[in-house]
């Protein structure tokens, strides 16, 4: 978002949200960029929007969360598919919201699939002392909405054309009041809540671990004879693209945005490796349907098979950007150290993008916010007199001036993260472990873990300039600070030497130095002491990862850095390091990140490979990713892209309507994106194609 | 003890089996017109500038810290599967020097390759022999005088040194002949014929490619004008591999 349109619009819209009619605004401004999503052409959707201006409808905000739901459930058009899954959203009907709005999370799906809508009654039912009247008020409300929906669903079927009537019709009867008895059930069980989740507002929804959730249900349906393995694999094939469908809905802060991660795979608590048929079938559903959304990340281990690794790569090398990979090896034992419980950390899942959390068990907001690194360096240098500036002679003076600035930064952001105040929710609430023992809303702390979870941005720029300025100015001594800053504010302007230097120096982040490690690590440890005492109303901790989203939006508000970076112009994309000559170089590197405390909120090494490069070396390549989990890289994507491929498609995107690009942590259409990421991907593979010219 | 190199390249995945880490050793005592390692030829330091940095091809490494190198990605060496390639330049005009590397590196079981055009003193090849665990040759010119020429290849020298790698414990099927394709100076019928009657002695792996003009940049930087060489056809090359793959299973085409 522009800078300064982001200036003005921010405390507009925070106003506006206070408000009937402010609501009412923001939901036909949300809903015009999402119908030029769905159109690609403004006046369409401005047509199509103004055609249904009287369809928009919000909830009553006076009413109660659960009688909202309910009052949203009955007004939402019903649409029934003529065949394969049954998932529609009105896009026109919205849930009001007063706060904070909690999403970016999986629910548990396997207590959807386990118990049956009458099964929560009865809980919220039963006679407790200290009763927490309001919050079984809203629950059994809920419950209620969600019941009569469902009845609705089962009149709509019907009357609908459909060939397999009774069948679907029982499947919805007995989200009423059974648990889920077949696979397919479960399939259309799960869209059922995914759809609801949606409906009733909540953004990057992801679908937890498939292939476990599900393995018991397919396995007694493959030994009854009741489903043939493809069988199986047309069902994920069909719940896949009803997934992706309402793609232009779902998308959130650029289209492809929607947060549908597909977890599959995962280390054991008695360290065996697991895996089914339906780990494979999803993965090769993925890799058939060459759909940007929804994405898979796979959970790997020293132990994963070397099958299920070369059909990972070889989906990775459609270009689709899945699955990411998520080594257990690190992630689980450093899950366990921040305080997770040995169960529930083996049993992680990750939000929208990569942020590991203990699924159905926490509030886990994982991407509350973000922390800028370059920030508080740029902010010495922007805004500190000459004379400050001079009086920093050496590079530990001006690491410990970093870290004090640094540390304003974080009580910043601690300000913004104490002032939430999060929406009243029993949907989640339901399914979120210990909300309903409690008898408290998720909102209000009900949940077993309420961490707060930021990710943050520009760590290689902050590293890279940290470290220009020790050798440009401390150690070669080439002209003084005040100089060398002199020169920044100047945006580098006829300095053009210097600017590559500055950006080409041989030592940078993501190389296998120690000086540039010990740097690094350094400064995520000053970011970690700032939080490591903190804690938020509920008792939860911060969290905090080496990976973003808002690597150009963030990059829009900084000025020029010491590492050759120009007046906003983008960061550094995640852990990785165009520069490097090779890709060992940069998973050593990632290796040697220290992980430890609060700092395992997502680390993704991003790689930017060339398709023929790994059609040509496939086995090494395999080889290297069983070795690098090995190693003991943190997590993994890569982006397998030429630059001529892009550059095409950016000069002619009507033959390049199916490129699918990796962006921060889901996949896009190429053609989809803003021009600053398409050039970001450019340049990117351009750099990664000159150095790594084999 | 030290040893003279331009680059150390991990991640090397066309220079042997499995994950190598190639380390191009300074120095060659052939001038072959179509090199794409220009700055391995000289064996002194070059200096030269780019984007107004004064920079040098060549550094003098000590083995304790090449070893550290080499040793850096020992995980992707995968117990053997993959390992350390000398390249250059001649590696082998280098190998006095090296030697306690090698025993170290072998000692650790880690996999050892050279890349050598084998015109070198005998000595020094067979000085070698016991610590190959594979082996790329060269095949340029087989033509006495053009050789000598053309290239600064004693072809008797080389032959003898054939023989004496033939006659050693390196296991045959893990030695190859790599052997450079141009119409300029190797892709005649006659050096084609002599290739095919070496390559009926000695029935290694055979890998062809097409020589390419890439290097370029590398040329201006030290001062030199590379000689234009132009591209063979895909057809041209694919003759040539018809003719080999008639008297050898074992032949790829690769790029380079």
């Amino acid at each position: 978002m522009n800078i300064y349109f982001k200036k003005i619009a921010v405390p507009i819209f925070n106003k506006a949200q206070k408000s009937n009619l402010g609501r009412k605004s923001i939901n036909i401004a949300f809903l015009t960029r999402k119908f030029i999503w769905r159109f690609n052409n403004t006046s369409t959707a401005g047509i199509y929007l103004v055609k249904n201006m009287h369809k928009i409808f919000n909830t009553n905000p006076k009413l109660n969360y659960g009688s909202q739901i309910k009052e949203l459930l009955d007004k939402v058009n019903i649409n029934i598919a003529d065949d394969d899954f049954i998932f529609f959203l009105d896009e026109f009907k919205n849930l009001s919201y007063n706060n904070t709005k909690i999403e970016n999370i999986s629910i548990d799906y396997s207590k959807a699939l386990n118990n049956s809508l009458h099964d929560f009654k009865e809980f919220y039912s039963q006679k407790k002392a200290n009763k927490n009247i309001d919050f079984i008020q809203d629950q059994l409300d809920m419950l209620e909405g969600t019941e009569l929906f469902i009845l609705k669903i089962i009149d709509a079927i019907k009357s609908s054309n459909r060939q397999d009537k009774d069948k679907y019709i029982s499947f919805f009867e007995n989200i009423i009041n059974k648990k889920a008895t077949h696979f397919e059930e479960a399939l259309q069980r799960i869209l059922f809540f995914n759809q609801v989740l949606w409906q009733t507002g909540h953004l990057l929804n992801g679908l937890g671990r498939l292939d476990k959730i599900l393995n018991d249900l397919y396995y007694e349906d493959i030994n009854n004879n009741f489903l043939t393995k493809e069988e199986a694999f047309n069902l994920i094939k069909n719940f896949i693209k009803s997934l992706h469908s309402y793609y232009w809905y779902k998308s959130n802060a650029l289209m492809g945005d929607t947060g549908q991660v597909i977890i599959l795979g995962g280390k054991e608590t008695d360290g065996t490796y697991f895996s089914n048929d339906l780990t494979y079938l999803f993965i090769e559903a993925i890799k058939e349907l060459q759909l940007p959304d929804p994405k898979a990340l796979l959970r790997v281990s020293k132990d994963t098979s070397r099958d299920l690794i070369e059909l990972s790569l070889k989906t990775m090398n459609t270009g689709c950007g899945s699955p990411l990979l998520s080594n257990d090896d690190i992630v689980i034992n450093k899950m366990i150290e921040f305080g997770y419980d040995t169960e529930d950390a083996y049993n992680y899942v990750v939000s929208a993008c990569w942020e590991p959390s203990a699924v159905g068990k926490g509030i886990e907001q994982n991407n509350l916010n973000f922390f800028t690194f370059l920030k508080p360096l740029n902010n010495i240098f922007d805004n500190e007199s000459e004379e400050f500036i001079n009086s920093i002679n050496d590079f530990d003076k001006l690491f410990e001036t970093y870290k004090t600035y640094l540390k304003n930064e974080a009580n910043n952001l601690i300000g913004i993260l104490d002032g939430l105040e999060f929406n009243t929710d029993p949907i989640l609430s339901m399914f979120i472990e210990n909300c309903n023992a409690n008898q408290l809303d998720i909102s209000n702390g009900g949940a077993k873990y309420n961490h707060y979870g930021i990710t943050t941005v520009s760590l290689a720029n902050t590293v890279n300039s940290l470290y220009n300025i020790k050798q440009f100015v401390f150690e070669d001594k080439r002209f003084s600070l005040a100089e060398f800053n002199k020169m920044r504010k100047n945006n580098f302007i006829d300095c053009d030497d210097l600017l590559e230097q500055l950006k080409n120096n041989p030592k940078h982040f993501g190389c296998d130095d120690e000086e540039i490690i010990s740097l690094t690590n350094e400064i995520i440890d000053s970011l970690e002491n700032c939080f490591k005492d903190y804690r938020n109303k509920f008792g939860g901790q911060i969290k905090f990862g080496l990976s973003a989203p808002s690597y150009i939006s963030a990059g829009e508000e900084i000025s020029a850095s010491f590492d050759g970076r120009k007046n906003r112009e983008p960061f550094s994309t995640h852990i990785s390091a165009d520069l490097n000559k090779d890709y060992t170089e940069l998973m050593r590197f990632a290796s040697k990140i220290d992980y430890d405390g609060c700092k395992f909120n997502g680390n993704v090494v991003d790689l930017m490979v060339s398709p023929n490069f790994i059609k040509n070396n496939f086995e090494k390549f395999a080889d290297y990713i069983q070795l690098s989990i090995k190693l003991g890289f943190y997590q993994m994507q890569m982006n397998v892209i030429d630059s001529k491929t892009l550059i095409e498609a950016k000069a002619h995107p009507e033959l390049h309507t199916n490129l699918i690009v990796r962006v921060w942590g889901f996949s896009s259409y190429f053609n989809d994106l803003p021009l600053s990421y398409k050039d970001l991907l450019i340049e990117r593979a351009i750099k990664n194609e000159r150095n790594l010219a084999f | 003890m030290t040893v003279r190199v331009t680059n150390i390249q991990h991640f090397s995945l066309h220079d042997g089996p499995g994950i190598r880490t190639t380390v191009f050793l300074k120095g060659c005592n052939l001038n072959c017109p179509w090199c794409c390692n220009p700055e391995n030829i000289s064996f002194e330091i070059e200096k030269y500038v780019e984007n107004g940095l004064k920079k040098e091809f060549g550094y003098d490494i000590s083995l304790n810290e090449l070893e550290k190198e080499i040793l850096k990605d020992e995980i992707y060496y995968d117990n053997g599967k993959g390992g350390v390639t000398f390249s250059g330049g001649e590696p082998l005009l280098q190998i006095e020097n090296i030697i306690p590397l090698l025993k170290h590196l072998k000692n650790k079981g880690i996999n050892i390759c050279f890349e050598t055009s084998l015109s070198i003193n005998s000595n020094l090849v067979s000085m070698a022999i016991d610590y190959i665990d594979e082996l790329f040759i060269d095949i340029k010119i087989l033509e006495n005088e053009e050789a000598l020429n053309v290239l600064n290849l004693n072809l008797d020298l080389y032959l003898k040194n054939l023989e004496i790698i033939n006659h050693s414990n390196i296991k045959k099927e893990n030695i190859t002949f790599r052997i450079p394709l141009n119409n300029e100076y190797t892709l005649n019928e006659n050096n084609i014929n002599q290739i095919i009657n070496l390559l009926k002695k000695y029935p290694y792996k055979v890998q062809i490619f097409k020589t390419h003009n890439l290097a370029e940049n590398k040329y201006r930087l030290i001062n030199k004008k590379q000689v234009e060489i132009k591209e063979l056809s895909d057809n041209e090359i694919n003759e040539v591999y018809d003719k080999i793959k008639e008297i050898t299973g074992n032949v790829e085409v690769i790029s380079i």
